[in-house]
């Protein structure tokens, strides 16, 4: 057996086994599309499952609107850096989001830019 | 005296049940390994020492009367998923995995408590625990009330943990997504490959659904030693299920 078909039956045999997210899929975000909010955060809850950032942001005609950011749980963000008081109300941040496909404004944190000025993931990168 | 005597009694009446309880392995006793640890999922990738990856899964093989809507659910899963929806399902209700799931979740790490006479296995993900009662007898299928996790016996042969797990109500999610009875019993073989590497062999039969048992194995890196298991309360589960069984998430205004 070659090292591309090993792979893909180990990659085969490791979707079958795992379920790959802690709670649901990533079905309802767009992962294919990534959009920027700049914005103040109104509040940063640190729960299971999810954590959230709920922040306000102007849009492009400078109106702001709210949004409700979903990330991955306490302990996939504490492997990547993140505290439970990275963010509070207040805080400026930059948001990187996948957005909901039906067009609500929530979204799947890709990246975040803390107040210190760190840029943090939304979990460890995965293998 | 009396009190020593009893001691004395006691301790014989321990040794006869553990000889018992080996005489029904059909061999003596090993020596425990120390399995103790917190232990992530093991994913090996760019580098990796392949013989620590582990083997392909063997095939799920259903009796027919299960793999029909078997895979008519995974297909009508797969059609949601192209429309951007999930079907609802139990973890995203917040409901704990129970086993055979539990053992391995996204990138939650499990923690391994070891005693003489238990292993305790705690996952991170919904904070689920399992007790593993060590040389002792497993029950009679109608002693164990179906649960999450039923019961688990387990003993030491060689280098391997060797487990027998009953009692898993049909509810719970099966390998998978398997249908599963009453009668599924789950067999593991845990075992150190390296001192930082853990596998877990996991055998699931089940008369009832399955045409033959189904085999898969787990792998685990020992977590840093500074690791400290992370609390999970699912308290605040925006996740909710529409009246079409999909998964929605529920949005705050301010």
């Amino acid at each position: 057996m070659n090292r591309s078909a090993a792979l893909s039956l180990f990659a085969a045999a490791l979707v079958a086994a795992i379920p790959a997210f802690g709670h649901h899929s990533f079905t309802m975000f767009d992962m294919t599309k990534r959009i920027t909010l700049a914005g103040t955060v109104t509040s940063f809850e640190w729960t299971n499952p999810h954590c959230y950032i709920e922040v306000d942001a102007p849009d492009d005609a400078g109106v702001v609107k709210h949004w409700s950011i979903e990330l991955g749980s306490p302990s996939i963000l504490l492997q990547s850096g993140w505290k439970f008081n990275s963010l509070k109300k207040g805080d400026k941040t930059t948001l990187v989001i996948n957005p909901l496909k039906n067009g609500q404004a929530g979204g799947f944190l890709s990246q975040a830019t803390l107040p210190d000025g760190r840029v943090v993931t939304n979990g460890p990168a995965r293998q | 005296m009396a009190r020593r005597g009893n001691n004395g009694a006691t301790f014989a009446l321990g040794a006869a049940a553990l000889l018992v309880a080996c005489a029904a392995h059909g061999q003596p006793a090993s020596k425990a390994v120390d399995l103790s640890g917190i232990w992530g999922p093991y994913r090996g990738g760019r580098g990796a020492d392949a013989k620590f990856s582990p083997p392909a899964a063997s095939p799920l093989v259903l009796k027919p009367e299960y793999a029909k809507p078997y895979e008519a659910r995974r297909a009508a899963e797969a059609e949601a998923n192209q429309r951007g929806e999930q079907l609802a399902n139990a973890s995203a209700q917040c409901i704990p995995y129970g086993m055979p799931t539990m053992m391995q979740v996204a990138l939650y790490p499990i923690e391994i408590i070891q005693t003489p006479k238990q292993i305790t296995i705690i996952s991170e993900a919904f904070s689920e625990v399992r007790r593993v009662y060590l040389d002792r007898p497993q029950a009679k299928p109608d002693e164990v009330p179906p649960g999450y996790y039923g019961r688990s016996v387990g003993h030491f042969e060689g280098d391997a943990l060797v487990v027998d797990t009953i009692g898993i109500k049909p509810t719970v999610g099966g390998y998978r997504g398997m249908p599963h009875s009453e009668q599924m019993r789950i067999s593991e073989r845990i075992r150190l490959l390296a001192p930082d590497i853990l596998h877990d062999q996991i055998t699931i039969s089940d008369p009832v659904t399955l045409d033959k048992p189904v085999t898969y194995t787990l792998a685990y890196k020992r977590m840093p030693p500074e690791y400290e298991m992370v609390e999970f309360v699912c308290d605040n589960n925006r996740e909710y299920v529409d009246e079409n069984g999909v998964v929605r998430l529920k949005l705050k205004d301010k």
